[in-house]
């Protein structure tokens, strides 16, 4: 495995999850599990890790506005500073272990690793793993934008302390995650017990993978919205798409709304094009790419999700409708 | 641009290299001209001596004030390695990084462990404490010995080394600043910031530099010896920016030895001449006058990015080192 990682990029996951939802337990799990795999981990809270590691690194979150007129633009200082420290001696590891206070906005970790162009160039970020208490969720939600953030941005959520509710809590935890993020995958556990390979290696942020799980829309509206509760919306058109329109769109959107929106995932069939174009941003920061041709067969369709708050579905309906090419 | 053939002459006739194996984070002439290379694997390269100085990667090293080589660790210590290759341990900080050290001729030393400087004697005792607003993100003592630069984010903080009481003058400016130097007449201050531009401030009236355009971050800063110069890494150049002539507010910079596409990534100028050293991304090594434009080259790439370059206090030698661990030298002595 050090071998790979001397040529390539350094995966790195973030590992999120409110107080006490059981992040060091998992932290501790995939440390101690026998995987022959050497992680460097940066961690926040130091002497609560069980097990001995050479890389752990004490971190003190610093976050930084970027000075680029782009409020929400964020990063983690002391992430790039720490970064740059591991990667000379990039070798070493497998991967980086990035693992949030309990009150940690994930934004600025997430857009540390598009921002920067040392981190960028160095590792690539491999998923955002949110741990959840299943019992204590709905009052988390509540009370915290943060709570709420972290299910936002996860590409998997470990729903821990199943052994602490009913089938029925479960399944209402489960609906009310769905509502806010129905991208992400849930895996249940008690105690953190979820394999490794659950967690790491996800690769999540790759361009060719954005949108490839089809989302699991339970049954059952949130009954739980209020005004700055996170929501996720998708729309899909038929008719191919300008590309000259889709930016100009998509631009002037993020850089308006790019404060609400957390996530923003695309796959999108431009006009006179046998290439798909997958899209993703962090707010306001995007990144996009071809990903290879469509399938002979597979309908061309353009879809796009938002998660985010304050969220106008006409309007964005309208907008990403208006850069299909006329009919 | 010179060819191969051309860029290996000096090495091959007057230079040596080694392969070092570990990320080159220094290359140091030592205040006798002794050369060692500090290495993320713990090591202090001297001539043939693999000195174990500490038990994780050298972030930052230096020339100590005395002789020797100064270096701060991941591993919480900060350690002197003599030239014999005697190591002793100056101080340990606990788990936290040693993140920059500085060193002046006087016997003062600086180390900074997140927020904090300490200001360390040449006998080893911490004198000072320093806090700063956020992390340290470089650390300069000017040229007398007497002021100490730390860069972080919002800024950059002045310290006197040897004031009673213990307050900064505060330099502001939005953004994260990481390298930073002092001026040889100590009248400017200035930054490489997190985002691909360089800050700077006269001390005299707070007057603010801002110096921007670069396609990529800017490491490595260096200062002519008499200070008309100010050389740069991350563009496709050498970009040298005016401190004469009411510059460089309002003057362009000059561009040296552009044209490979190839970012800089390291600059050290030769301690008399006006003569810069820069090393790029693909791991070619050249020196440039500022005056003629004439670019010699010192070491053809070999693929790795140059990290670390140093003159000796003659400017008789070059030395150079390279992330991938490739380290040498080249004597420009006359004979």
């Amino acid at each position: 495995m050090a071998d790979a990682a001397t040529t390539g990029p350094v995966p790195v996951t973030v590992l999120t999850g409110y107080l006490g939802a059981g992040k060091t337990t998992l932290l501790n799990r995939i440390l101690s599990e026998n995987h022959g795999r050497k992680f460097a981990v940066v961690i926040n809270e130091f002497g609560e890790l069980g097990v001995d590691n050479d890389l752990v690194v004490d971190a003190d979150e610093e976050v930084f506005e970027m000075n680029n007129g782009c409020i929400c633009c964020t990063v983690r200082g002391d992430l790039i500073r720490i970064i740059g420290g591991l990667m000379k001696r990039k070798g070493k590891f497998d991967g980086i272990i990035v693992e949030t206070t309990g009150l940690a906005d994930p934004a600025p970790v997430a857009q540390t690793f598009f921002a920067d162009e040392d981190v960028k160039r160095a590792t690539r970020l491999d998923a955002i793993v949110t741990v959840v208490d299943a019992k204590h969720l709905f009052a988390r939600l509540d009370d915290s934008k943060e709570a709420q953030e972290q299910i936002a941005f996860a590409d998997i959520i470990v729903l821990n302390k199943m052994d602490l509710v009913t089938a029925e809590e479960a399944d209402a935890v489960e609906r009310r995650i769905r509502g806010i993020n129905p991208y992400a995958e849930i895996r249940r556990a008690t105690k953190s017990d979820v394999p490794i390979e659950a967690v790491i290696g996800r690769d999540a942020f790759n361009l060719e993978r954005i949108l490839e799980r089809d989302p699991e829309f339970l049954s059952g509206e949130d009954d739980h919205t209020h005004d700055d509760a996170v929501m996720s919306m998708s729309f899909e058109v038929s008719r191919p798409l300008d590309p000259e329109k889709f930016n100009a769109w998509i631009s002037e959107l993020l850089q308006k709304k790019g404060q609400d929106l957390l996530r923003t995932k695309g796959i999108l069939a431009y006009a006179n094009d046998d290439r798909r174009f997958a899209f993703q941003a962090v707010h306001m920061i995007a990144d996009g790419d071809y990903i290879g041709n469509w399938k002979d067969g597979d309908p061309r369709r353009s879809k796009i999700v938002f998660i985010g708050r304050d969220l106008n579905r006409p309007q964005l309906r309208r907008g990403f409708e208006a850069c299909q090419v006329p009919a | 641009m010179a060819g191969v053939t051309e860029a290996d002459f000096l090495l091959a006739q007057r230079g040596a290299t080694q392969e070092l194996g570990a990320w080159v984070v220094a290359a140091i002439f030592d205040r006798a001209g002794v050369l060692g290379f500090a290495l993320a694997d713990g090591t202090v390269q001297i001539g043939d001596k693999a000195v174990t100085a500490h038990d994780g990667a050298i972030l930052s090293a230096c020339a100590d004030a005395r002789g020797g080589f100064l270096t701060g660790s991941d591993d919480g210590r900060l350690v002197h390695t003599a030239p014999d290759g005697t190591v002793t341990q100056i101080q340990k900080f606990g788990s936290k990084w040693v993140d920059h050290v500085a060193a002046h001729d006087s016997g003062v030393r600086a180390a900074s462990v997140g927020k904090v400087a300490h200001v360390l004697d040449a006998a080893g005792a911490v004198t000072k404490s320093l806090t700063h607003p956020s992390s340290v993100g470089g650390l300069a003592f000017d040229a007398k010995g007497k002021r100490l630069a730390a860069s972080h984010y919002g800024g950059a903080s002045l310290w006197f080394v040897a004031a009673k009481e213990d307050k900064p003058r505060l330099l502001e400016w939005k953004g994260s600043h990481h390298a930073i130097a002092f001026s040889p007449d100590g009248t400017h201050v200035v930054t490489a910031m997190q985002e691909t531009a360089l800050h700077g401030w006269r001390l005299a009236d707070g007057q603010h530099m801002r110096m921007s355009g670069y396609p990529g971050k800017t490491h490595s800063i260096a200062f002519s010896s008499r200070g008309r110069w100010l050389a740069t890494s991350g563009a496709e150049s050498v970009v040298l920016w005016p401190f004469f002539g009411g510059g460089p507010m309002g003057k362009a910079p000059t561009e040296l030895a552009g044209g490979d596409e190839v970012l800089c990534s390291a600059v050290a100028f030769h301690p008399q001449h006006e003569v810069v050293a820069a090393g790029f991304g693909d791991g070619l090594v050249l020196m440039a006058e500022v005056a003629s434009g004439k670019v010699v080259p010192a070491c053809p790439p070999r693929g790795s990015a140059i990290t670390s370059l140093a003159w000796n206090a003659t400017g008789t030698r070059l030395a150079f080192g390279t992330e991938a661990g490739f380290a040498g030298f080249v004597d420009l002595s006359k004979r």
